[in-house]
């Protein structure tokens, strides 16, 4: 996110900012977090840490500015600094690999079967969740901020670092995993003609 | 008549495909020269119409069926218990 002079604020003004304009997006970070580590514990602990720094960094803020975008980069970064590394779980993706293969001929041709809305209708239960849980952590990642929380894709450049064609292309490429996941879910619920 | 002058087509000149122009219908990202556009073009393009239809199905599906997590109980006093004792040390 772009660099903004350092603000000054008194103790009230920084309680009134942490109240009023951070705190009000818990659940969502809160869900973000979730859907990072798909634990519920580590989404708690991720969501404190990323308060506690939102507290010490709120003079990097700027007041009435963008508040959701600017926390959802910090509990990003904790995630990918912090409990990456802990946890020690390597990033599956190779992102070069991805973005060659979505520039590549072979997107254009159809990748999934021609899923009808009628089979989502009636996927009532879980499988929605669970096809997105299932897909890699930076696929998910950019269906849960373009979907579930309507960022826009120069807020979600900045929130990742990445530049907005790569937002794209890789919003593309999610979505076409997660409906081949669904695809997979509606063949075995019994649509043969899914 | 001459046909609509397509408002998706780049500075570079390329034209994006179907697929790229429903990204941006579909994510709001759209101008409202584009949205117009892609609204006449989805009466003549039976694959975008469906298409249309099929993924926003799924992106308000996932909406709503992944949203809707309360934070734990207590987390936010813990929060404020945390910053406070930090700023008095």
């Amino acid at each position: 996110m772009e660099e903004t002079p350092k603000q000054h604020y008194s103790e009230k003004e920084k309680n009134e900012i942490f109240n009023e304009e951070f705190l009000p997006h818990i659940n969502s970070m809160y869900n973000f977090g979730y859907r990072l580590t798909l634990d519920r514990d580590d989404a708690k602990d991720l969501v404190q840490d990323t308060y506690l720094k939102s507290y010490r960094f709120i003079e990097s803020f700027q007041k009435g500015t963008n508040a959701k975008a600017w926390l959802f980069r910090i509990l990003k970064n904790s995630f990918i600094n912090d409990y990456r590394k802990k946890t020690k779980e390597p990033s599956k993706v190779d992102y070069q690999e991805v973005e060659t293969y979505y520039n590549s001929e072979e997107v254009d041709r159809q990748i999934t079967p021609d899923l009808r809305v009628e089979s989502l209708k009636d996927m009532i239960g879980d499988e929605i969740s669970n096809a997105l849980n299932s897909l890699d952590v930076d696929f998910r990642t950019v269906i849960i901020l373009c979907d579930l929380e309507g960022f826009k894709y120069e807020e979600m450049a900045k929130i990742l670092d990445i530049p907005i064609g790569t937002v794209r292309s890789r919003l593309h490429r999610a979505r076409n995993l997660l409906k081949e996941k669904l695809t997979h879910y509606a063949k075995s619920m019994g649509y043969k003609n899914v | 008549m001459t046909p609509l002058s397509n408002p998706f087509i780049l500075s570079d000149g390329s034209k994006p495909n179907c697929m790229e122009m429903l990204q941006l219908i579909l994510d709001g990202e759209a101008s409202a020269d584009q949205q117009e556009y892609f609204r006449t073009h989805m009466d003549k393009c039976m694959p975008c119409f469906k298409s249309y239809n099929l993924n926003m199905s799924i992106k308000e599906l996932v909406k709503t069926r992944c949203c809707g997590d309360q934070v734990p109980q207590g987390l936010v006093e813990q929060i404020k218990m945390q910053i406070s004792q930090n700023n008095i040390s």
